[in-house]
């Protein structure tokens, strides 16, 4: 597969990751990316405290949860994570519980869209959650989020 | 008429708002509709020129206040059926 169709690479993808709350699911996303070095821990708080300020909205389908925050010095590069969740979790939002949670930084507010932009139309159908949640290894996560085992 | 302007608002105009344009344009494209789309941080969203905004129910409560243009509220960013629905709701609004 060639670097253009790779919507989120592997090394950015965890499954089952153990989170008790909604706070703890982000930083778990979040944690990807400071391990990748795209973000520092600043951002992990950032995209929380967006969450507490206006609301669970990042749920923006049932079972999908887009954390992310303003550009700011706490990100580094721009880059996507994605993780499934070990336990639904709810955010609070009416499009709860949430299985898949991506993690996107962003330098600017145009730089990443091209990016996103692919992994959004992948992701057109919320049938993908339930599937991704089942995937047992980051290679099976994989292939599904690029419609290769579907 | 003149072409509409559509603004997606999420909290940092960055993340879920790219989500919902990206709908809203496919919804345009699927009904042979034209506008322009573009996403917003609801910090400014309401400065920013544009006929309509587009947003979810906890940042349509902030921004009502200041809005000059209709808000439409989308519970499900990537739903269709509602999307579609709020979409051509809107348009018709505009005709009438």
């Amino acid at each position: 597969m060639s670097a253009e169709h790779i919507l989120v690479e592997k090394d950015k993808l965890r499954v089952h990751v153990p989170a008790q709350t909604w706070q703890e699911a982000i930083a778990q996303a979040g944690a990807v990316l400071e391990e990748a070095g795209s973000v520092t821990h600043d951002y992990i708080d950032a995209m929380i405290a967006a969450v507490e300020e206006f609301g669970p909205y990042i749920v923006i389908m049932p079972g999908f949860a887009i954390a992310h925050a303003a550009p700011c010095p706490a990100v580094k590069k721009e880059d996507i994570a994605l993780v499934t969740l070990e336990k639904p979790l709810n955010f609070g939002s009416p499009n709860d519980p949430v299985l898949v949670v991506l993690c996107v930084s962003c330098i600017d507010h145009e730089s990443h869209l091209n990016a996103l932009q692919k992994v959004a139309v992948a992701l057109d159908s919320e049938e993908i959650f339930p599937q991704m949640a089942a995937a047992g290894t980051v290679d099976e996560l994989f292939d599904i989020l690029h419609h290769r085992s579907l | 008429m003149e072409e509409l302007k559509i603004q997606a608002v999420c909290g940092f105009g960055c993340g879920s708002s790219l989500f919902l344009r990206i709908k809203i344009d496919e919804v345009l494209k699927k009904h042979g509709l034209k506008a322009r789309t573009f996403c917003g941080d609801v910090g400014t969203a309401c400065s920013a020129d544009c006929d309509v905004i587009f947003t979810s129910p906890e940042l349509a409560d902030r921004m009502k206040e200041r809005a000059n243009v209709p808000i439409v509220v989308i519970n499900s960013f990537m739903d269709e059926n509602e999307v579609t629905e709020k979409v051509l709701a809107f348009f018709q609004s505009r005709e009438a």
